[in-house]
């Protein structure tokens, strides 16, 4: 019986249909495919090639084609010990300067955006204004705009705006000083970063959407029990909201520190190599140091913070 | 403000309501009086902090418009801070006449950010929906590849990729084509083709953001569709997309917005471009000051203005550039914070 189908169905169809599982990982492909093709093209090939060029003296030539020259390690020797940034500045210097910019603002971004986040999921009257003006960070922290914003030019002017910083952090210095128990150290620092608020302030609105969201998915029920239980609002805080966002947590830890480095100057030492002084090498070589760098304080962040946040809290 | 966010009778005044509770029989005993102050400093505490904040951000802002609203021979003068003397918008007609003309560079960014927003949006929905729904053989592997393509910053490759456009050419089919590659740098297409193959702006990011959501989706809306006979495509677009409307939009503003202020892609790829954010950091850049500062002297009459007339040009053109930001801002904001739990923002 079964033979006699088998048959008739073979005189109809020459192949068999596709499972159903074969057809969706057709399709999935077919999906990804673009990002595929984007990853060989715009990624993968690049980065290759730039670790080519790093170790090679490249020449672009009129007509477009490329002349190469292998020069082993020099072009990074070269980076270290010759070259200049445009700001003259050694790029040692230029390192060091960025990764501990960066490694000092990405934790006060990310507490700052929970701070924030706790503040306009808190209920009171007026939470949709605030809300407004909490997320407007999101339009005006880009980087055209923060840096146009703040006025750069006319020489007097600078020293105005200067006078008045200095004037107010320090009279808050002496406050400080005079009432509390700080060493003068730890108290300069708090102050530096009062003072550049809105630098941690344009640079924290996606963070705080992230933790909003995060903040509303935990389940109302926990907080519920929390305070039938008895806890204070600090418990209830360390004990259920502070683990319950920890993934989000690393999400944003990641993100922030990526971010500050992608607003790095970098980009543009990075083309005045290539591309003014025609020193293709060395802006690979740069390329490479900066990559290398902004993974390893990535792998390092992510090794202290997976310490300190539970991941998967709940789950 | 700050009497408002307490539950208070209307027409009654703050210390009256205070008072009134302070004698309320139910908070006589110690503990519930400790409580009850306990509570008030509180609340004040968090008001003035939410007040501070909100000061906090908005205070650029605030700073900007007397400055932009002054005359440009007054700035400087220590006398006038807050409150122009003579109301003028010479500082806006300069910024216009220099940078946006008839405004068609403001229409061409707009309409630029929203065409990279939909195709953004589009690839990144289907990259995301794949990678959280459907088991492909290596989507873990691509799932990894997208982390990296995340966290590996844009500048390390721009050398290269610079290169590549300037030669453009795919496994040599142009070259076999049209005799030699093509150059592609100072061309739109460069910046769609980007955002087309999911390289874009923070493109991994809304990949990951639509991956989380569809992760958390119900299955049984697709497996109900594809019981009744659905096939895969029309899954994917009459449930799994208008399913997921929250993340669009969220991954839409961001993608306007930022693609509307970026100056990486825009200002290394295509720099002629009709970009108002290219053109204004190359317009108002610090070595231009003499020239404006030249410029709004002869044009408008005004042989006093200093340097600071540079300022208020370039802020009032910063303002120029955020106003159609803010309008999509203020339209869309409430459903960017509402209903967000479900956008795939929880990581």
């Amino acid at each position: 019986m079964k033979q006699e189908a088998n048959v008739a169905d073979k005189t109809k169809k020459t192949r068999k249909p596709l499972t159903f599982a074969t057809t969706q990982k057709i399709n999935g492909y077919v999906f990804l495919a673009p990002w595929i093709i984007g990853f060989l093209l715009f990624f993968m090939i690049p980065i290759v090639n730039t670790v080519i060029y790093s170790f090679n003296k490249v020449e672009v030539g009129d007509t477009g084609g490329m002349a190469m020259e292998f020069v082993g390690t020099n072009n990074y020797f070269d980076l270290f010990n010759t070259e200049v940034s445009t700001q003259s500045q050694q790029f040692i210097r230029v390192f060091t300067d960025e990764n501990s910019d960066v490694l000092l603002n990405t934790p006060l971004i990310v507490i700052f955006s929970l701070f924030c986040a706790l503040l306009v999921n808190a209920k009171y009257k007026g939470r949709g204004i605030v809300r407004v003006i909490f997320f407007l960070p999101i339009v005006l922290g880009l980087t055209i705009v923060t840096d146009m914003i703040t006025v750069s030019g006319g020489g007097g002017d600078i020293t105005a705006v200067a006078t008045t910083a200095t004037e107010e952090s320090s009279f808050l210095m002496n406050l400080f000083t005079q009432v509390g128990f700080l060493p003068k150290e730890v108290i300069s620092f708090i102050v530096g970063v009062i003072s550049d608020i809105f630098g941690i302030v344009s640079k924290a609105g996606v963070q705080t959407l992230m933790y909003l969201a995060a903040l509303q998915s935990i389940n109302p029920s926990l907080y519920e029990v929390a305070k039938i239980e008895g806890c204070t609002t600090y418990e209830t805080f360390w004990k259920i909201t502070f683990p319950m966002v920890g993934n989000t947590t690393l999400f944003i830890f990641v993100y922030t520190l990526v971010d500050l480095f992608l607003a790095s100057k970098m980009s543009e030492e990075i083309y005045a190599f290539a591309f003014q002084s025609n020193k293709i090498g060395v802006g690979s070589a740069l390329s490479v140091c900066f990559l290398l760098n902004v993974l390893v304080a990535l792998v390092i962040m992510v090794l202290i913070l997976t310490k300190v946040v539970k991941l998967d809290y709940g789950k | 403000m700050a009497s408002k966010t307490k539950t208070k009778v209307k027409g009654q005044s703050f210390g009256a309501w205070l008072k009134d509770k302070w004698n309320d029989n139910s908070i006589t005993d110690p503990l519930h009086r400790t409580r009850y102050l306990q509570n008030l400093v509180f609340r004040i505490f968090a008001i003035s902090l939410i007040l501070g904040m909100c000061f906090t951000i908005l205070y650029p802002i605030i700073k900007l418009l007397p400055m932009v609203l002054n005359d440009v021979e007054d700035l400087g003068n220590p006398d006038i801070v807050w409150v122009p003397k003579t109301f003028s918008l010479v500082s806006f007609k300069a910024a216009i006449r220099l940078v946006y003309g008839n405004f068609s560079i403001i229409l061409w960014s707009l309409l630029y950010a929203a065409s990279i927003a939909v195709i953004q949006v589009f690839i990144s929905a289907m990259a995301g929906y794949v990678l959280g729904r459907i088991k492909v053989p290596g989507g873990t592997l691509i799932f990894f590849l997208i982390i990296v393509t995340f966290v590996v910053p844009n500048q390390a490759l721009l050398i290269s990729q610079y290169l590549r456009f300037k030669n453009f050419d795919i496994f040599g089919i142009f070259t076999a084509l049209t005799g030699g590659p093509i150059d592609l740098i100072n061309k739109p297409a460069t910046l769609y083709l980007l955002s087309f193959f999911g390289f874009g702006l923070k493109q991994s990011m809304f990949i990951y953001l639509f991956r989380q959501f569809f992760m958390g989706l119900p299955k049984e809306l697709e497996e109900a569709a594809l019981i009744d006979g659905c096939g895969f495509y029309k899954t994917y677009f009459r449930i799994a997309l208008p399913n997921a409307t929250p993340t669009i939009m969220t991954v839409a503003i961001l993608s306007f917005v930022w693609n509307y202020g970026d100056t990486y892609y825009t200002g290394y790829f295509y720099p002629e471009g009709p970009f108002a954010a290219v053109k204004l950091s190359q317009r108002f850049a610090a070595s231009q000051s003499d020239t404006i500062v030249t410029a709004v002297q002869t044009w408008f009459d005004k042989p006093a203005a200093s340097a600071f007339a540079f300022d208020a040009v370039k802020q009032a053109a910063v303002l120029i550039f955020l106003v159609p930001l803010l309008i999509v801002y203020f339209c869309v904001q409430r459903s960017l914070v509402e209903n967000m739990e479900q956008s795939g923002l929880v990581g």
